[in-house]
């Protein structure tokens, strides 16, 4: 298992584990509550089980995903909380 | 038709009057790029009305059009993933659900995407509210090698499905004759009951019966409620408290607790995505095509490590250049117009009846010019509007944010927030209401804050009278020395409010990258409107207020000879020696300044008045109303002739060729009398500095729906304009640099 965010552009992995992502917000503008993030994602279809494939990690900024049939741009912080296994 | 007597109306009868009186109300339901606004505008055309939902700055589209002889009233829901309440468009689309009931809802689902999409589908369909599925972009599913068995899909849920490609206009027909068949016969297609496991569903029905027993059965969708509840759902809990109704929910979940030693809403978002993965697996074929998408090939490229920066920087100064050549000319022709002809014309009906002096004067110099003020924004918001929805539509937006997030990240803030900053070059106005395309709420604030230190064009004609005075010589740096000003004060104030103001982690970043799409002219012209209807009419009310209260503080008390004495000058007076320690204490310069409010090229304009004695009516031949109208059209053609050729040349109008007029070489004479060179530096840094204009203010008014932000914009600009201004000065002094 590694994270997500280590995978080179190009591979394809499966979704092992997906750790709580716990953010402080401190502004009332923002009504999330921590843990939500974690539903968040889930939500755009990036799931334990899940097969995705890395378009574009350029080792810095935010990573580009390819989940089912979608594109989905993602932090490199919130990648690193995710864990795959490599797939042949 | 009184709604008491509505109300008495119970079941059939009130079902069939409703069919006969009443529109019927669709609720537009899907993920984000789904195509629901596509399928919208194809079906509402320009009878769309877009708003905002209450309270917040999520827009809001409805249309009301008739079909098959009845009324349709259609609301675009905000794009989501899921009904649960992570974001504001969440709560927004299901708010809505819930409490307004619509007759039937229309889930518009991706079929390119189709698991993720029907998770979403799932969860609408807990709400038990008839609906009607529209598989859209149909197309590029079948091109994909993407077979769905819609009959399979409609046994399965129990409602209508129908295959569309909005972009073609494809299926549209056969939708809103489903939808108003599902209105006329709503019992025969509400959504079955996905079945979510022996567990969930007995502890969901035990809560079921005890909902059913109080008053909340008529207000909520029962299942759904006890999903909710279940899910320990925070707002719906806080709604409606569910220890004081009686019900005892843990008592419920309980066995659902310890059979799966995992927290129930993880419980229930395995079992949604249960049913939609099943779902998918039985309606869905697919045939791998090895065929890389056209998205895929250009992402490569456009998301280069190494290309990614330099293209977006390209794409960026395109949009730029176009939105301001484009306009220019137009914005030109504006302002010519209204101090030209349509002043003269002003001015001869009001002879015509004799008007007094003064009323003359409050019509052309208060409103008139406050009417110019507002139209020469006109082109500028509109091409700006244009180019934005563009990138938008076509799917680059997203893109952009991608690429520049590393870079914003310094001062806080997304990539995306790099494109309202580069905006407000141009114009700060258009700058915040592109700041919309941010989600975030948090990154909209700060990004608004940071926009007025960007140094628009229409600071420009003052540090181009002031710059011609004192630095002639070093005219092109001492320019550029504000601008870089402006971006490094953004930097350090961006790096000052991460840290005190909007502190706490930066906010998670996930987006779409939505495929490249080519936007319909149609739906362009359409989203360019709505959005510059709304600064047209919201902005020009205030503007005009502004104009004509200067107005009065500059021509009060009656009759006032010397400007000094008029109340504007008074107030100057006042406000002077808060100036002095900053290089400009006289009440000429703090009139100035304060007019300047209204749009920051006005402080030339005061000075103007105040400074030089107004030349004597130059008596030009009063033209006749039909050569003001020929001038009227004839200069409109060579706006557009110049617009246009504006797009294609890349060399552009230099906007620094200002008139030199004999008025503006007067002024400079005498501000050269009356500044130092280091004064004028402080003062042209003030006037970058100092609160944004009231067009402005508007804007972060209209995109916040509170005052709150235009405040703080307020209150640091000012402390900044002033601090910068002293330390200008004093350093300058110190250092015996032109003192």
């Amino acid at each position: 298992m590694l994270p997500l965010g280590l995978l080179v552009s190009g591979e394809q992995a499966e979704i092992m584990e997906i750790k709580g992502c716990k953010g402080a917000h401190s502004l009332d503008l923002e009504k999330e509550r921590p843990g939500d993030e974690q539903g968040r994602i889930e939500d755009m279809g990036i799931r334990v089980g899940k097969s995705v494939q890395m378009l574009n990690n350029g080792g810095r900024g935010p990573l580009l995903l390819k989940v089912d049939e979608s594109r989905i741009a993602m932090g490199r912080g919130m990648a690193m909380k995710i864990m795959v296994r490599r797939k042949g | 038709m009184s709604t008491m007597t509505e109300e008495r109306l119970q079941g059939s009868s009130r079902a069939a009057l409703r069919a006969e009186k009443k529109a019927i109300t669709v609720g537009v339901a899907g993920n984000p790029n789904s195509g629901k606004s596509t399928i919208i505008n194809a079906i509402a055309g320009t009878r769309l009305h877009v708003g905002n939902w209450p309270g917040v700055t999520v827009e809001k589209k409805s249309a009301i059009f008739e079909y098959g002889g009845r009324k349709i009233r259609i609301v675009d829901l905000p794009g989501t993933y899921s009904l649960s309440p992570y974001t504001q468009e969440e709560i927004i689309a299901r708010d809505y659900l819930i409490h307004e009931k619509p007759d039937v809802i229309l889930n518009v689902v991706d079929a390119t995407n189709l698991e993720r999409n029907l998770y979403l589908t799932v969860q609408v369909m807990e709400l038990g509210i008839p609906t009607v599925v529209a598989l859209n972009i149909y197309d590029e599913a079948e091109k994909r090698g993407h077979t769905i068995n819609r009959r399979v899909m409609e046994d399965m849920l129990g409602v209508k499905v129908i295959p569309t490609v909005a972009t073609k206009k494809i299926g549209l027909d056969d939708l809103l004759k489903s939808l108003l068949e599902v209105a006329e016969n709503p019992s025969a297609h509400c959504p079955k009951h996905l079945n979510y496991g022996d567990d969930i569903e007995s502890a969901a029905k035990m809560l079921e019966t005890q909902i059913g027993l109080t008053p909340l059965a008529e207000k909520y969708p029962p299942r759904w409620l006890a999903f909710k509840l279940m899910e320990g759902d925070s707002q719906v809990s806080g709604e409606i408290k569910p220890d004081d109704s009686g019900l005892s929910v843990s008592k419920a979940v309980g066995h659902l607790k310890t059979a799966h030693d995992s927290d129930i809403e993880s419980i229930m978002a395995d079992a949604r995505y249960a049913q939609a993965f099943g779902l998918t697996r039985e309606v869905l074929q697919k045939t791998e095509s090895g065929n890389i998408e056209l998205t895929e090939r250009i992402d490569r490229i456009v998301l280069n490590r190494v290309l990614g920066i330099p293209i977006f920087l390209a794409a960026m100064w395109f949009v730029f250049k176009l939105t301001f050549d484009v306009s220019k000319p137009f914005a030109d022709w504006m302002s010519a117009m209204t101090a030209g002809p349509f002043k003269g014309w002003a001015e001869a009906i009001l002879g015509l009846i004799r008007a007094p002096g003064w009323t003359v004067s409050l019509v052309t110099d208060g409103v008139m010019a406050g009417v110019g003020s507002v139209l020469v924004f006109v082109p500028v918001i509109f091409a700006m509007m244009f180019f934005i929805t563009f990138l938008e539509g076509s799917g680059y937006m997203a893109r952009a944010a991608f690429v520049m997030d590393r870079a914003m990240h310094t001062i806080g803030l997304h990539g995306k927030s790099f494109i309202p900053m580069l905006l407000g070059f141009g114009c700060n106005v258009p700058a915040i209401y592109a700041t919309r395309t941010l989600e975030n709420p948090k990154d909209k604030a700060l990004t608004a804050l940071l926009v007025p230190l960007m140094s628009c064009g229409a600071r420009l004609p003052v540090y181009v009278v002031f710059i011609g005075a004192f630095f002639s010589a070093h005219a092109g740096t001492v320019l550029w020395s504000l601008y870089v000003m402006g971006i490094v004060l953004a930097i350090i104030v961006g790096i000052c409010f991460k840290k005190t103001l909007f502190k706490g982690e930066a906010p998670m970043f996930i987006m779409e990258l939505p495929p490249y799409r080519r936007p319909s002219f149609k739906s362009l012209m359409i989203h360019t409107w709505e959005k510059g209807k709304h600064f047209l009419i919201k902005a020009g009310t205030y503007i005009l207020a502004v104009s004509i209260l200067i107005w009065f503080l500059l021509n009060l008390p009656w009759g006032v000879e010397n400007k000094k004495d008029s109340y504007l000058g008074k107030v100057g007076q006042i406000i002077a020696p808060v100036l002095e320690p900053i290089g400009f204490g006289n009440w000429e310069a703090a009139s100035s300044l304060i007019s300047g409010v209204i749009a920051k090229e006005i402080v030339v304009g005061t000075m103007g008045e105040i400074y030089v004695a107004k030349p004597e009516d130059e008596k030009k031949n009063p033209s006749t109303f039909s050569e003001d109208l020929k001038e009227v059209g004839t200069s409109f053609v060579h706006a557009a002739e110049d617009s246009a050729a504006n797009v294609f040349s890349t060399v552009g109008i230099s906007s620094l060729s200002s008139k030199e007029d004999e008025k503006r070489a007067g002024l400079k004479a005498v501000i050269q009398k009356t500044y130092t060179p280091l004064s004028a530096y402080a003062f042209v840094a003030f006037v970058l500095l100092y609160m944004p204009c009231v067009v402005v203010a508007i804007a972060m008014r209209q995109e916040f729906g509170t005052w709150k932000w235009f405040g703080i914009a307020f209150v640091y600009q000012m402390t900044l304009a002033w601090g910068v201004a002293f330390l200008i000065y004093h350093g300058g002094k110190l250092l015996g640099i032109g003192g």
